[in-house]
């Protein structure tokens, strides 16, 4: 988690932690309601089922014995561990709940491939093909390292290559019209990950494509998908020169020094490693120094950077040594990083600044003084209506949520290990989740007239059902949990000051961020509704690192595909949430363009400990 | 530490290249290289401290680039005083002070109550010197500021150059007490405010 972010993780907390059922999972894991249980996979040992090759070969099913004593403790799949972000409805639609359906058993990552292509050629699995193919291109990278992938793709083309196991009986041609229908498919899934590798990764195409070529002769029904690797690795491998220029001098506004107005109100464009970016570093005594880094730069290079700015020259009496790079967050808490972690921008909490100091000074750290802009009453946020505020935080979420990369999903939760790709995205969504939350607590306890504070209530409220409205759990949510932050919600002559009406449908909004059975209510209503929805992320995230912990991945040295099935499940509810686009309005007005900066500018203190210094200025305690 | 309404903030703007960071260093670590990193913003905080409180120096050195012109719009506004610096060995450096000066005329009105410095930097640089003294303060005297040469090179002028600054400043007492004595008039002076000393 972020440092700074601890409201989140309260709210995440609580629930029932399957993973403390006694007995852990296997067979005695029943669920509540679980209406299906997936037979768990017993280890097929010695071949791998799949290798004999027939056309009827179909569902085997058969193999598999629901249950057994020597099966390694996966889960089978209970309602709570399998749909926490499905739909009732969705589920259904899923091939992977038909009983027909069985996932790859267990396997290494190299059958597990052979075992796609042969589905790709039509060999097996029938209708389940695309869902093994989305299966595969979405979680490969955690079992099946890239290069290793690609060499496998490209051997598999060659004809001299060791093909002789598997393929037999095939055609040259349907053998290689597979590798390149798998090949596409990667590179679109892949794309712009594989821009950012550069030199390791853009060959890919060119070296298929050099091969394709030599077979031409040979398989002149390739021609066209011969075309289609040669545009591949020009998109790859030569970016126009117009792009990289341009790429290279732009530097992207992260943090909010470098925040410029025209940049802001430009539609968000998907933040990526090599975007570069400036970024103040602090020192004890609150000097600081901005250095321009690209967003995935490691910690060392960043303390490099900055001892190269604060002139550390060889004719100094002390020498500085170690400096370490801190992440303080508003309320004094620090994170020290490791010289090796990357990427380490986009997990900062909202105001959460980073220090570069020596070892012994790190005890005494402190943070940056917070402003506080007491009002009587007239924040900008009175002269907008509830209506335009909702729709700019809609539209804002929609940019954010639109920027995450599938990839991005799996790599938050697989992070570190094997993850070549940061979540950059995904990590900026929670940060603004973060930051709407005490946005909403920090305008209400900056307001220090009573009335105006409850017009703020009412306000927010209407917000927050707006957001509702238009199926973005994101800002609704965000809103709500603001709403009930500690400092606020003692507010008692406020809170007394809100109509009835109001009141009541706050209390409503707040059950569906109870947490209880699993947030349960919150489950409720994501099944009632239909795309496009932006889902509230932290909980989505939460979700699949339940997943991810609370099964292996690898057994030995064999793959558990159903976990990689489970996994892109999700990815699929989320690509499904998505999978409409939320109309864009039309020319803003003025007061629109000012309401639109407004909300991607927010300003807000995070400090919990100030939060309730303010509360208890505006309504003292025992009052 | 408390958000410094009692911070006393000095700016320092100029071209690229003619030495901003390099003097900036100089007062603040003692120390100087030859080689050039272009700045984007950074601020040395240092602490001085007056009979009754404690307050900060606080210089923040500024990009040559116009890349931000709302920062640099927000440093003008914020700041207390000004430091404006061009190379001896650009005539080009010293055209460029000339928008920056006006935008501090324009934000802040009345200049005449701010410390303003120009300086001539890289004087150590005789043989590519373009803009000769007399030139530097005839600009100096039209625009009602002070004016002197330095060399963040070999350390000429440079404490000079942030303690004429604050001896400029009328509205507040702020100084650098570099060798601790006073004259009576000075103690005199200090019984009635309060004298802020370097700690």
């Amino acid at each position: 988690m972020p440092a700074g972010m601890k409201p989140l993780e309260k709210f995440l907390k609580k629930q029932t932690t399957a993973l403390s059922r006694a007995g852990g999972f296997g067979d005695k894991a029943t669920g509540t309601g679980a209406s299906r249980r997936r037979a768990s996979l017993s280890r097929v040992v010695g071949l791998p089922f799949f290798r004999e090759t027939s056309p009827e070969s179909g569902p085997a099913r058969e193999v598999f014995s629901p249950d057994t004593e020597e099966a390694p403790c996966w889960p089978s799949a209970t309602a709570d561990i399998r749909s926490p972000s499905l739909s009732s409805d969705e589920q259904s639609s899923e091939a992977s709940l038909d009983t027909n359906w069985t996932p790859l058993p267990p396997d290494t990552p190299d059958n597990l491939a052979q075992a796609l292509l042969d589905s790709v050629a039509g060999k097996r699995f029938g209708n389940c093909t695309e869902i093994l193919l989305d299966d595969f291109m979405l979680t490969h990278p955690i079992f099946l390292a890239s290069d290793k992938f690609q060499q496998f793709l490209l051997q598999q083309f060659s004809p001299e290559g060791p093909s002789g196991e598997g393929w037999p009986g095939w055609e040259g041609s349907e053998r290689k019209q597979a590798v390149l229908s798998v090949a596409f498919r990667y590179l679109d899934t892949y794309r712009e990950l594989l821009q950012e590798e550069g030199e390791r990764s853009n060959s890919f195409p060119k070296d298929l494509y050099l091969c394709a070529v030599q077979e031409l002769s040979q398989y002149p029904e390739l021609v066209e998908d011969v075309l289609k690797l040669q545009r591949w690795t020009e998109i790859l491998h030569n970016p126009t020169e117009e792009e990289k220029e341009c790429r290279k001098k732009q530097v992207r506004p992260l943090f909010r020094h470098f925040r410029r107005i025209d940049a802001c109100l430009q539609p968000r464009e998907a933040f990526r490693g090599s975007d570069e970016i400036f970024c103040r570093v602090y020192t004890p005594d609150h000097s600081y120094v901005t250095i321009r880094s690209r967003l995935s730069c490691r910690v060392g290079e960043i303390l490099a950077l900055v001892k190269e700015k604060l002139q550390y020259s060889e004719d100094q009496p002390v020498q500085p040594g170690n400096l370490v790079l801190v992440a303080v967050t508003s309320a004094g808490e620090k994170a020290v990083f490791r010289p090796s972690d990357e990427a380490v921008f986009t997990t900062l909490g909202v105001n959460t600044h980073l220090f570069a100091c020596e070892p012994s000074e790190l005890e005494t750290l402190m943070p940056l003084p917070e402003e506080i802009h007491w009002s009587p009453g007239d924040s900008k946020l009175h002269d907008m209506s509830a209506e335009e505020v909702a729709n700019q935080l809609v539209v804002f979420d929609w940019e954010l949520f639109s920027c995450v990369h599938e990839v991005e999903f799996v790599c938050y939760v697989f992070h570190g290990e094997q993850s070549r790709w940061r979540p950059l995205n995904l990590e900026l969504i929670l940060q603004r989740c973060s930051e709407v939350q005490h946005w909403v607590a920090t305008e209400i306890l900056q307001c220090q007239s009573l009335p105006k504070r409850v017009q703020l209530l009412r306000k927010f409220i209407k917000i927050a059902a707006l957001c509702k409205q238009q199926q973005d759990l994101l800002s609704f949510l965000a809103v709500v949990l603001g709403l009930d932050n500690p400092a606020v919600s003692r507010l008692r002559l406020t809170w007394e000051g809100l109509p009835g009406k109001f009141r009541k449908q706050f209390q409503q909004f707040e059950s569906t961020a109870d947490p209880s059975r699993n947030h349960k209510s919150y489950r409720d209503l994501m099944a009632s509704l239909r795309p496009p929805l932006i889902p509230f992320t932290p909980l989505l995230l939460k979700d699949l690192t339940f997943l991810h912990e609370s099964c292996k991945t690898f057994h030995g040295e064999l793959v558990n595909f159903e976990k990689m099935h489970k996994v892109a499940e999700m990815v699929r509810t989320i690509r499904r949430y998505r999978s409409s686009q939320l109309a864009v309005e039309a020319e803003p007005s003025p007061s629109h363009l000012q309401t639109k900066a407004y909300v991607r500018q927010l300003q807000v203190i995070d400090n919990q400990n100030l939060l309730f210094e303010m509360s208890c200025k505006l309504e003292p305690k025992d009052m | 530490m408390p958000e410094q309404s009692n911070d006393y903030r000095v700016v320092v703007f100029g071209a690229g290249g003619v030495g901003k960071s390099s003097l900036v260093l100089r007062f603040v670590k003692g120390t100087f290289r030859e080689s050039y990193i272009p700045t984007i913003e950074d601020t040395y905080r240092q602490v001085i401290s007056c009979d009754k409180s404690i307050c900060t120096l606080q210089i923040t050195d500024t990009t040559g680039s116009h890349q931000f012109p709302a920062m640099q719009r927000l440093s003008i506004s914020k700041g207390h005083a000004f430091i404006l610096v061009y190379s001896i060995t650009s005539k080009q450096s010293l055209e460029e002070l000339k928008p920056i000066y006006e935008q501090i005329c324009q934000i802040k009105g009345d200049v005449e109550s701010i410390p303003i410095m120009l300086v001539g930097n890289k004087c150590d640089e005789t043989s590519g010197r373009e803009v000769e003294s007399p030139t530097g303060e005839a600009v100096s005297k039209r625009w009602k500021c002070a004016f002197m040469e330095t060399s963040a090179k070999t350390n000429h002028n440079v404490q000079e150059l942030f303690k004429e600054l604050l001896n400029l400043e009328k509205r507040r007492t702020v100084s650098l007490q570099i060798d601790g004595k006073k004259n009576k008039q000075q103690k005199r002076a200090e019984k009635l405010k309060g004298k802020c000393v370097v700690m």
